[in-house]
């Protein structure tokens, strides 16, 4: 099955340049003990991953309906969030408000949720032939 | 609503939910025809059905992109009328034998001389 396609490619380059954003602002708001505001800036980060993941979720599914149940987008989230969330404090770009421990239970839980994920998609994936669900290959 | 309006209703009705199961078929028989760019294929189908099958070119890339993931259509590029080079469809030997086996197990039926004369006939 093609796994990594132009559209999940687009939206991993979104998100990376976002996820960094969102680092950068949130470690300048905490150092900057501006601790009631994060929360909007967590909101904005929030709301634009699912603007661009709507945006390239909507193209791929247009382009090729690959049966994925969304798992190679959740896949591409978790790996990308995280990976750049544990970069950011082994260089030390973390405030000193900012506790590492939680970044690594957040990899932890989530990636019991993404596990979940994998076994729902490997479950319901018989209804598809080389990756595209049956009822939509004459659609 | 009149009789014949209702009659009109009806058979819109019916041709729409039928003619959605149609377009494969259409689109295939155009490739059995031979190569055939979209726009190619656009016209066979609509000209070979009189105009009762309608399609729009996008609609049409995305149907051959998915039929060229399963491996039932392939497409190779060729020079176009008018200048940029175009993908030309064509059934793979899955895909044919998909098309035939088709044919043979739900087209063939309404050549049965039972079913034609119920077709033909007028009552």
């Amino acid at each position: 099955m093609k796994t990594i396609t132009k559209n999940l490619l687009a939206f991993s380059i979104g998100l990376i340049a976002l996820t960094i954003a969102f680092r950068f602002s949130l470690s300048t708001m905490l150092q900057n003990r501006l601790f009631g505001s994060v929360w909007i800036v967590a909101t904005i980060y929030g709301i634009l991953i699912f603007i661009i993941g709507w945006i390239f979720g909507k193209k791929e599914k247009m382009n090729l309906p690959l049966y994925d149940i969304g798992f190679r987008f959740h896949l591409a989230t978790y790996i990308i969030c995280n990976l750049i969330a544990e970069i950011w404090h082994l260089i030390g770009l973390q405030s000193e408000y900012e506790n590492v421990r939680i970044l690594h239970l957040t990899v932890i839980y989530w990636g019991i949720g993404l596990l979940i994920h994998f076994i729902i998609y490997l479950v319901t994936r018989k209804n598809a032939i080389k990756g595209i669900e049956k009822s939509e290959i004459f659609e | 609503m009149s009789t014949n309006n209702q009659m009109s209703e009806l058979l819109s009705a019916w041709e729409e939910t039928y003619k959605k199961g149609q377009l494969t078929l259409w689109v295939f028989l155009s490739l059995k025809d031979g190569k055939k760019c979209v726009d190619e294929i656009k016209s066979f189908v609509e000209e070979q059905s009189n105009q009762t099958m309608t399609c729009k070119s996008q609609s049409l890339y995305r149907n051959l992109r998915k039929c060229q993931h399963v491996g039932i259509v392939d497409f190779e590029t060729g020079e176009g009328n008018k200048g940029p080079e175009r993908k030309y469809y064509f059934l793979t030997e899955l895909g044919l034998e998909l098309l035939n086996s088709f044919i043979e197990r739900n087209i063939n039926l309404f050549f049965s001389k039972q079913i034609k004369n119920l077709i033909l006939s007028e009552d």
